[in-house]
């Protein structure tokens, strides 16, 4: 089953803003194993044309593992704000 | 001035949280909140009554059935109504449109002074868009639907809609209803401390009775019979070949089953 | 500023642990949660063992909405080729009073919220406390939006993750070495195919852990836990491990590998896959376990790091709901005295001390660090399957006596010097 597919089974009520902000000047100087790429469970985190990294931050699930992962510490990394984010209806 | 508005809100399911299982809502410990519009129409409310620099904002439901309606009305106060105003009655579950519409018209005579009904232009989750237009009819006012901006002076109500290819501008005198749509404003996130206030602002809870209605009268006249997701036939069709190759047999596919080419 | 008696910040099952304990004895408290609902945010894998916490709130537990009583423990260890299912049934782990519930808690957190402010605690859902307010190092309240209110104590449940205790520095961040990713699905399946698959009598449940090539080698396993209609499978993996072995592939895949294993395939065939969720879990230890109190707060539940992961046996929520037991007693003798400093809420951690929550983390003490021996993950799960798998082959050429069978494959894969070196480690479990 797609990652996509398992998401979307999810309830995301989305807020305007991102609650994880990745600061890429830190991720292209600093960091050395990007694990963010392959640690998260929704797989949200990828490369874009220019190799930067960019975060599908509306489908967190909000576990904090890329933060714990982060040794760069190149997250600015929140939860949403009430009202907002996953909500689990069974789990 | 003041401005004394009456916001008729409707409890609904949240919609995003229902499962569909078996082609059926799984409607089971469903939270309940305020719809969508209705807060559209509370967010219009206050901005009157602050713009005025004084009035109240009532929000009042009818208890369509067991919706916590105590816990969800208390949402409205929490976002800045001054009061709330509740009609239950066993009768009541299941009512349809008419009834809400009687019940409704009775509590607001119950309330008496008000400048302004609103409503929003439709529930979200049955979404008749019905109740509005009869409550008007019930107490012969004016009736503006779809606002999207409304200002009130002391000479009446003047309402803003768009009617696709013009924007339409309505006055009328006080009292009327209005029907807002949602681009009229961003509804508040009520705040902690409001919420914390809600709980010790005026809770009025009416039966039918109170209001001299007959609630046997109330009693729904139509049924849901059922209420099923739609099922959708997929064609399974996978094009392969090079990326012009399946662009245009994708094309075609589509000509074919007379999507496109209309 | 506005004030009352407690804040509690996190609507789980620590939090509202507490909170029903401080309304029940008439204190003011408020319960800021930041999902639509308690429960809306919080993952289980997951199962809660009521039988250390069954004495706390004893009116409680009756007519909790627990999924099914677990019945049987299965244990599959899983290696190439071959793989070993235990299955342990016993009396006394379902019956009169079972010792452990499978649960899902969307509606588990919900009920208990209802308990709460049945007892006059104030829910707040849908609120996100941004800011644990200080002064003069004394915790005095919280900071949600715009809005500032005032608490004599603020007891600190906030989940895993520890944002907002670990911002105000009265713990540490969490550290990968400590923490593990667990992930699952919840599958819809009728209540008498859970049944058949997992050998129950109607309403009793099963829980089953999964050992070996699940997690490649990494520090984790797989879970199955049996709900009423649906079963929660998933799996979790230290995240270390996975930080460490980028060549594993994405870790959310695993789980889809894990699916297709052909020995769960039939288990969770004809299912419907109803939810996906994820959640961070400290393993730590009694290591990581912070500073539990100081002027003005307590920390409790996850965000105290009371968790335990003892391979076999996976705990949190039942020291969850007895550290908000405790915090909410401590917090009432320390209001009765009238000091709500650090000395005056001294009693929590001594009570905890006294209870199984912080006697179970020392006695494993140890464990946290024999778990990374990654030999766990690959060599014994394959190990036992082999031995078995030989003592039940019958091949072309004369066979061996049993003992023999049993010895030649005991010698090979068990009395070697790093089995040795393990057996020398794990004297500590």
């Amino acid at each position: 089953m797609e990652i996509d597919a398992k998401l979307g089974l999810d309830v995301f009520k989305l807020d305007k803003e991102p609650h994880i902000v990745v600061k890429n000047e830190i991720c292209s100087t600093v960091c050395v194993n990007r694990a963010c790429l392959y640690v998260c469970p929704a797989d949200l985190y990828e490369l874009d044309d220019q190799h930067r990294i960019v975060v599908n931050w509306e489908g967190c699930l909000e576990c904090g593992t890329c933060l714990i992962c982060c040794d760069a510490r190149a997250l600015e990394w929140t939860y949403p704000r009430g009202e907002f984010g996953v909500q689990y209806r069974m789990s | 001035m003041s401005v004394d508005v009456i916001v008729c809100v409707k409890t609904n399911p949240d919609l995003q949280m229902i499962r569909i299982k078996d082609r059926q809502p799984v409607l089971e410990a469903i939270p309940y909140k305020v719809g969508d519009l209705e807060k559209n129409a509370l967010e219009a409310a206050m901005q009157l009554r602050d713009a005025a620099g004084g009035g109240t904002v009532t929000a009042l439901t009818v208890a369509e059935g067991d919706r916590k309606v105590k816990e969800t009305i208390k949402e409205a106060l929490a976002m800045g109504a001054d009061e709330a105003a509740i009609v239950s009655d066993p009768a009541l579950v299941g009512a349809d449109p008419a009834a809400v519409a009687q019940a409704l018209a009775a509590a607001v005579k119950k309330i008496g002074t008000y400048d302004l009904l609103l409503f929003g232009e439709g529930s979200t989750d049955n979404y008749t868009g019905q109740v509005g237009a009869r409550v008007a009819e019930l107490l012969g006012l004016p009736q503006i639907g779809y606002a999207r901006k409304i200002s009130v002076t002391t000479d009446g109500v003047q309402c803003e809609r768009s009617m696709d290819d013009m924007i339409e501008t309505l006055a009328a005198p006080l009292p009327a209803v209005v029907t807002v749509v949602s681009e009229i404003n961003e509804p508040r996130i009520p705040s902690l401390m409001n919420i914390m206030k809600a709980g010790k602002k005026p809770l009025q809870e009416w039966t039918p009775a109170d209001l001299g209605l007959d609630a046997a009268a109330l009693a729904p006249q139509r049924q849901i019979v059922s209420n099923l997701a739609e099922e959708q036939d997929r064609k399974h069709i996978l094009f392969e070949g090079t990326a012009a190759e399946q662009a245009d047999a994708f094309v075609n596919a589509l000509l074919n089953e007379g999507v496109l080419g209309r | 500023m506005e004030k009352v008696d407690c804040i509690v910040v996190g609507g789980g099952l620590a939090g509202l642990s507490a909170a029903y304990g401080l309304a029940s004895a008439g204190l003011e408290v408020m319960v800021l949660e930041r999902g639509d609902y308690a429960g809306a945010k919080n993952v289980t894998g997951g199962r809660l063992y009521v039988s250390p916490i069954r004495e706390l709130y004893p009116e409680l537990w009756a007519e909790a909405p627990f999924e099914r009583a677990v019945a049987r423990e299965w244990i599959t260890m899983m290696g190439d080729g071959a793989h070993t299912t235990f299955e342990v049934a016993a009396d006394r782990f379902a019956g009169e009073t079972p010792q452990s519930y499978t649960v899902l808690r969307a509606r588990l957190d919900q009920w208990l919220a209802e308990k709460a402010g049945e007892k006059g605690a104030m829910v707040v859902p849908k609120m996100k406390v941004d800011e644990l307010l200080r002064r003069e190092g004394r915790v005095i309240g919280i900071r949600a939006g715009d809005d500032e209110i005032g608490a004599d104590v603020t007891v600190i449940a906030e989940g895993v993750l520890g944002l907002l205790a670990s911002g105000a520095g009265l713990r540490a961040e969490p550290a990968e070495r400590d923490h593990a990713v667990g992930f699952k699905e919840v599958i819809e399946l009728p209540p008498a195919t859970i049944e058949d698959r997992w050998h129950l009598n109607p309403g009793e449940g099963a829980a089953h852990l999964f050992m070996g090539a699940v997690t490649k080698g990494m520090l984790g396993g797989g879970f199955l836990y049996t709900n009423k209609e649906s079963i929660s499978l998933g799996l979790v993996v230290g995240m270390a491990a996975l930080k460490q072995d980028p060549d594993q592939g994405k870790c959310f895949s695993l789980l889809d590998e894990f699916k297709e294993m052909p020995q769960i395939r039939p288990l969770v065939a004809g299912g419907t896959v109803a939810e996906y969720s994820a959640h961070a879990i400290a393993e730590g230890g009694i290591a990581q376990v912070p500073r539990l109190y100081g002027d003005g707060y307590v920390l409790a539940g996850d965000t105290a790091g009371l968790s335990l992961n003892a391979l076999v046996t996976v705990r949190g929520m039942d020291f969850a709901i007895a550290s908000g037991y405790h915090a909410a007693q401590a917090v009432l003798a320390a209001k009765k005295a009238g000091d709500c400093s650090a000395a005056g809420l001294a009693g929590y951690e001594q009570s905890l001390r006294q209870s199984f929550v912080l006697k179970d983390l020392e006695t494993a003490r140890h464990i946290p660090r024999i778990i990374e021996n990654p030999r766990l993950f690959t060599h014994y799960p394959q190990a036992v399957s082999r031995l078995l798998e030989s003592v039940f082959t019958i091949g072309p050429q004369p066979s061996r006596r049993l003992v023999k069978t049993l010895w030649r494959g005991v010698r090979k894969d068990f009395l070697n010097v790093a089995t040795l070196k393990d057996a020398w480690q794990m004297r500590k479990l």
